[in-house]
């Protein structure tokens, strides 16, 4: 997924070198510090990030802005909505 | 037993104990993930479950063994996102545990408490 322009982020949560579950958790918990409108940066080389945060997305009802990966990292954009 | 808060209700049974680490984690990992989703979860341990919970077992035993985490964290991970942890009487005394052996919150069910559990939940899985 790619988009023309990101949007900024509010926060940045490095999960770089954590494996499952911890990216999940820890956005999990992190996006509960933002408020509704805000973005997330989550930044994971957990291999299975992208389908763990597009589900996790999917059924927390959060917007999934994009997944970009450059070089061993993901970085995941996630707008807060609830 | 379910509190109702959220739409989607797991139930997670584990029947490996102490004896056998490997077996030990999984279980925790997916109810922490399945709790970061919102969904409502518990973890049921049965048959040799209930020795994973022990006080004097969870900070010597790990996945690995003597690599990387001990259980406490696996199992802290889990409860501080509201993941619930329950045994059954005779499976205590299977293993000739008391609840008192065991860490703090651990709540006591029983067959029919289960089974409503089962019947009432979208997926339960076991281990």
């Amino acid at each position: 997924m790619s988009e023309p322009s990101a949007p900024a982020a509010d926060q940045v949560l490095d999960c770089t070198g954590l494996a499952c579950p911890l990216p999940v958790v820890k956005t999990a918990q992190a996006i509960k510090n933002l408020v509704p409108g805000q973005v997330l940066e989550l930044l994971a080389t957990d291999p299975g990030v992208e389908p763990d945060m597009r589900a996790w997305s999917s059924r927390t009802g959060n917007d999934l802005l994009g997944i970009t990966k450059q070089d061993d990292v993901f970085r995941i954009l996630i707008r807060r909505v609830n | 037993m379910w509190a109702g808060d959220s739409e989607t209700k797991i139930l997670y049974v584990q029947t490996h104990g102490a004896d056998d680490p490997g077996r030990s984690a999984t279980p925790f990992y997916l109810a922490a993930s399945a709790a970061a989703m919102e969904f409502e979860v518990m973890i049921y341990f049965t048959m040799y479950g209930p020795t994973l919970l022990r006080k004097d077992v969870v900070d010597k035993i790990g996945p690995k063994g003597d690599q990387g985490q001990p259980l406490r964290y696996f199992v802290e991970q889990a409860t501080s996102l509201g993941v619930r942890l329950l045994v059954c009487q005779p499976s205590l005394e299977l293993n000739d545990l008391s609840l008192e052996d065991l860490i703090d919150g651990v709540e006591v069910i029983g067959g029919a408490a289960f089974n409503d559990l089962a019947a009432s939940s979208d997926a339960v899985i076991s281990f």
